[in-house]
């Protein structure tokens, strides 16, 4: 499995995003160009000194030359820092705007995007690849800049003093990309594979650790760790095959600067002993100028590892969903909501997720009168969780009218239809923080009464009160670890606060045990009581919840049977 | 954290390990210090050559700067080269030896208590101390080999100028080169553990987020959810900031140094003109190779901190050490467990209290109850990952702590709720249960496992890619990859923790009757929480107060 060259949708991106970051790194390219112009006064300062003390003539050094490279020095320290700060600030704005923008697109395409992701897959996304974007924004891209410009102010520097010596740090500087051209796989191909090797040796590595008490346990870590040692030796081999060629194109660089400090060296040599000693403080100048020259083209290379890592980036950020058009909703005029009763219907809805695999709903038809319950039955893939995505929100009907008290379901603000909804799952998500924070999710303004009837409603009272810090006892990742019964109160008492007309629920009992089932089913018929319920679940749960039923097969409902 | 009394202690630890490639690492680090020779000595003729040709000392060596001048410029170019393979070469091997080594001690250490209790985060981030460590070679130790190489040059060609001068520009070279990455090294050790925290605290609040997308937009807390993860992304770039801030003024304390010591130089240029001019360039050079340092220190801190993360994981005691002379493997495979008592932590309950079970040779039993009443700590004392504290537990009559743990996972072929899927293909992850395991083996299992449709269904077959965590698959179909795997395994014993989760009903129903077929003669020790009633089964327990109770079969 090789991993693609950056496609075209990866270029494209990158193009847009150095659009976008060189404006944010203007600063920094402005300082690091102002620094340049100071270490060339600098050497200016240097080649004055040194040709007053090698002449030897027995004048009294003029002191403003030293004053001026000590200043200089200060300013060239203060430069680069200012221009260090101001990468950093760029290479935070432009995560902090790229992780928003990810952000945004996640949170409104709902669940939809788990069809083709996995959490995890999205949460390394939306941490650990726009945060090795830094380095596109902090030293890629000011980089770039400045290997285009720097040199120029040099050259300009080294032409106004001496034609020749200009010409020669030209030639040379324009046979550094050109000779990295014509190696045919140049610098940048270099790092490419070298980071590409190291990323793919690293997952393989990650994989293996992840699944290490699988393997410790099937009796094979001898194996697996000869297997590595393996494939990281042949992947050695491989990669060193490559580098031997690649890294002649990094020698070009080399060539070139011994080239310009040989030929200057020998030029300057023979012009001050042969012909015009008196310009020997032109022959340091343009002598202490040529690695001044070169820095931002050694620069320019150091940083392509970065850009190798945003492309890696890149490539997972444009696989997230686009935005949805906002524009549908607002076409029509924006309905208001009814603070009681919600009456659902179903008309000849339809629904595809992937052609291929035919369509999830087609012609459903249901009707559930406000404060009544419908049970959605039938084996997983069915469609009853296409239904519950419908109200939520997540998709729209592709066929057919979904209407919420008459009002088709796309007119609704989503505010509006979050506001009228309290949603029950299979595994409660409880955040990471303290209970009382994962309760006042459903109702930040809550009560301490209303928090605690909530509980009682939801049973939930008995065991709260036992745990060690009570409201107060921190859950989720790294916190107090809740049985699943426990955690599925936590979602009933949080709907029981939310206090919402209309009540979906996904195999709320699917993970517990019958006795805890029977307990948890007893709070959920207390919280449907007066609310429209709409509960897709086995059989055992459905038993005991009354109403309708409706009983679907690939998408389609099947003949009624128990219809009340 | 240990690892702050001494920093240099865990990196050395690290380099220890890599004694076998000294050889490459050694050849390396001298070819990359011949390369920075050259270049000084280059920058140094130049200057020299240019100062000569004033005339102010001329002598018969001008022809010879001359071709010195080309005698490095050319070595350098062929030095650079050689340098980059070289160290690159020695890189990779190292780098390998490193993640081999992690691993096996891993495995050894603590592969039963970490990975049997799921923490595939704490894992990942281990991995990414690993991580950390690539940079050791090549832009820590070398860079401060150059240092070390570049003084007493220094000090000779300042030498020729004035020896007072080349006192001042020692002191300086080794402020710059040693002084300032130490100091940056030892902060960055200190901030390291507030950026880990940080980063935690962004990541947990994303997962949180992203996993529980509906329960977000049921409460409508869309602007809620994003403002508490923007609160958290602006606490790890202010802790960023402030360490890299810190960093930008070490660099530039390191630059002033530098242009200390030029300006030395120029203030001694009367007393040595020709010396002081190829000194001024060798000088430019030297600390232009040294300017990273204060970057490496910043490397060493995270370095050495990751570093003795790791060891701690690698070298951790064994939980459950084999007996010196391990008992011979019995031949028969009956299991018993008398009166165990067993707690994770001393600080934590009981989990199983007094527990006595009998598990006869090729019975089918199930072991039933809520999460947390310890079904799952019952496979991980069979499997020898954990000791009981009290009670034994034997294997056909012989006791497991007389049994070496590879000899008892021979045995017993184990599913559980966190079996992983490797980022492989199906082939290789199914022979992770049996090696040595023909096609027609692997596709008897996957049909068992009533996957075979679905993958004779795909365009490769058994090359087909699980992708990571068996994400191309859903679910259900990677529970059932799984679930072939431990039927291939030759184990006359299977533990199956929840096999049938992620299944719906009539797949689950189909999966245990052909379960039933499928296993005759093996042992079949089930997990769940609760049965369908198509299990054919010859006892039923019940756990309830970290004792079993026998239910009606």
């Amino acid at each position: 499995m090789l991993m693609d060259e950056p496609g075209q949708a990866t270029k494209h991106w990158l193009r847009a995003q150095s659009a976008l970051g060189r404006r944010a790194a203007l600063p920094s390219i402005a300082a690091t160009l102002i620094g340049i112009v100071c270490a060339i006064t600098q050497a200016w300062c240097i080649a004055i000194i040194l040709a007053w003390a090698l002449r030897a003539d027995g004048t009294a050094p003029s002191l403003a030359p030293f004053i001026g490279f000590a200043l200089l020095g200060l300013a060239r320290a203060g430069l680069n820092f200012l221009a260090e700060r101001a990468a950093l600030d760029a290479g935070a704005a432009g995560r902090r705007r790229l992780r928003g923008e990810a952000l945004t697109r996640m949170l409104h395409a709902g669940p939809a995007i788990f069809r083709t992701q996995h959490s995890g897959a999205l949460t390394a996304a939306v941490i650990d690849r726009i945060e090795a974007l830094d380095g596109l924004f902090a030293r890629w891209i000011p980089a770039a800049a400045v290997a285009l410009i720097g040199p120029l102010i040099v050259l300009l520097a080294v032409a106004a003093v001496d034609w020749g010596a200009a010409l020669v740090l030209a030639v040379l500087g324009m046979l550094v990309p050109l000779g990295m051209a014509l190696a045919g796989l140049g610098a940048a191909a270099a790092s490419g594979r070298q980071f590409l090797a190291l990323t793919r040796l690293q997952a393989r590595f990650l994989d293996r650790v992840r699944g290490i008490a699988t393997i410790v346990l099937a009796n094979r870590a001898g194996d697996e760790a000869a297997a590595l040692a393996r494939s990281a030796d042949e992947l050695r081999r491989r990669t060193m095959r490559v580098l031997r060629v690649a890294f002649l194109s990094s020698a070009v660089l080399d060539c070139a600067i011994a080239a310009a400090v040989i030929i200057l060296a020998i030029r300057e040599w023979g012009i001050i002993s042969g012909i015009d000693a008196g310009r020997l403080d032109i022959a340091l100048f343009t002598l202490l100028l040529v690695p001044e020259f070169f820095a931002p083209l050694r620069a320019f290379s150091a940083a392509y590892q970065d850009r190798m890592h945003a492309a890696g980036a890149a490539g997972a950020l444009a696989q997230l969903p686009k935005l949805p058009e906002p524009a549908t909703a607002l076409a029509q005029p924006i309905r208001t909501v009814p603070a009681h009763g919600v009456t659902i219907a179903f008309e000849q809805v339809g629904f595809t997720w992937d052609a291929a695999r035919g369509p999830a709903l087609s012609g459903v038809n249901f009707r559930v009168p406000a404060g009544e319950t419908m049970v959605l039955l039938g084996p997983s893939g069915a469609g009853k969780s296409t239904i519950l995505e419908i109200l939520l929100g997540f998709i729209r009907p592709e066929t057919g009218r979904v209407t919420i008290n008459g009002a088709p379901i796309e007119s609704i603000v989503p505010e509006a239809l979050s506001r009228m909804t309290g949603w029950i799952g299979q595994k409660p998500i409880l955040f990471s923080g303290t209970l009382e924070e994962n309760l006042r999710f459903a109702k930040p303004d809550a009560t301490d009464a209303e928090i605690a009837k909530a509980l009682r409603n939801a049973s939930a009272d008995g065991f709260v009160a036992a745990l060690p810090q009570g409201l107060a006892t921190p859950i989720g990742e790294g916190g107090y670890g809740l049985s699943g019964g426990q955690a599925q109160r936590i979602a009933i008492a949080r709907a029981f606060l939310k206090n919402a007309p209309l009540l979906l629920m996904d195999e709320p009992t699917a993970h517990l045990d019958p006795a805890t089932e029977a307990e948890v089913l007893e709070s959920l018929r207390r919280l449907a009581v007066g609310r429209t319920v709409i509960l897709a679940s086995h059989a055992a749960a459905a038993h005991s919840f009354g109403g309708r039923r409706l009983e679907l097969r690939d998408g389609q409902a099947q003949p009624a049977r128990g219809v009340a | 954290m240990s690892g702050t009394t001494n920093p240099a202690a865990p990196l050395l630890r690290i380099l220890g390990l890599w004694r076998g490639r000294s050889l490459w690492l050694l050849l390396g680090l001298l070819v990359s210090l011949a390369a920075l020779t050259a270049s000084v000595a280059l920058m140094y003729s130049a200057g020299t050559m240019v100062a000569v040709g004033s005339g102010v000392a001329i002598t018969a060596g001008v022809a010879g700067i001359a071709v010195m001048l080309r005698v490095f410029g050319l070595s350098r170019i062929a030095l650079r080269y050689l340098e980059r393979l070289a160290t690159h070469a020695a890189t990779f091997r190292a780098l390998a030896d490193l993640r081999i080594w992690f691993f096996r001690g891993l495995a050894r250490s603590s592969a039963g208590g970490l990975g049997f209790r799921r923490a595939g985060d704490l894992l990942s981030r281990l991995v990414s101390d690993v991580e950390a460590l690539d940079g050791l070679y090549l832009r820590i130790l070398i860079p401060l080999a150059g240092a070390i190489l570049l003084l007493p040059l220094l000090a000779l060609a300042a030498g020729r100028v004035d020896w007072g001068l080349a006192v001042i520009l020692c002191v300086l070279f080794a402020l710059t080169a040693f002084v300032l990455p130490g100091l940056a090294a030892r902060r960055t050790l200190a901030e390291g553990e507030n950026l880990a925290t940080a980063t935690a605290a962004l990541r947990t609040a994303a997962a949180d987020a992203l996993s529980g997308l509906r329960e977000v937009r049921a409460f409508g807390a869309e602007g809620r959810v994003a403002a508490a993860i923007q609160a958290r992304e602006a606490r790890l770039f202010e802790t960023q900031r402030r360490i890299a801030l810190r960093g930008a003024t070490a660099q530039a304390a390191a630059f002033l140094l530098g242009q200390a010591a030029i300006l030395a130089i120029l203030i001694f240029a009367g007393t040595g003109p020709a010396a002081a001019t190829g000194l001024i360039f060798l000088a430019l050079a030297a600390f232009e190779a040294i300017a990273i340092l204060p970057r490496a220190g910043v490397l060493a801190g995270h370095s050495a901190a990751a570093a003795a993360r790791i060891i701690e994981a690698a070298e951790a005691p064994v939980p459950y050490p084999d007996p010196a002379i391990p008992a011979k493997p019995p031949t028969r495979s009956a299991l018993r467990l008398e009166g165990v008592s067993f707690r994770w932590q001393d600080d934590r309950d009981a989990v199983l209290d007094g527990m006595t079970l009998d598990i006869p040779h090729g019975s089918r039993v199930a072991i039933l109850g809520p999460s947390g009443a310890g079904k799952s700590t019952i496979a991980a004392l069979l499997l020898k990952v954990a000791a009981p504290q009290e009670g034994r537990i034997t294997l056909g009559g012989t006791d497991l702590a007389d049994l070496s743990a590879h000899d008892v996972r021979d045995r017993i072929s184990h599913l559980s709720q966190a079996t992983h899927l490797f980022d492989d293909t199906i082939r290789n992850n199914l022979r992770i249960g049996r090696p040595d395991a023909d096609d027609a083996a692997i596709w008897a299992a996957l049909d068992q496992a009533a996957i075979g449709e679905t993958v004779r269904n795909l365009p490769h077959g058994l090359n087909s890619w699980v992708g990571e965590g068996g994400h191309r698959f859903s679910g259900g179909q990677g529970r059932r990859l799984a679930l072939a795997r431990t039927l291939l395994s030759p184990a006359p014993i299977l533990i199956l923790d929840e096999p049938a989760t992620g299944l719906d009903a009539a797949t689950e129903r189909a999966f245990l009757e052909t379960l039933n077929a499928s296993t005759q003669g093996r042992t079949i020790i089930l997990i769940a929480h609760r049965l369908t009633g198509v299990e054919k089964l010859d006892r039923i327990w019940r756990l309830s107060a970290g004792r079993a109770i026998a239910a009606a079969a």
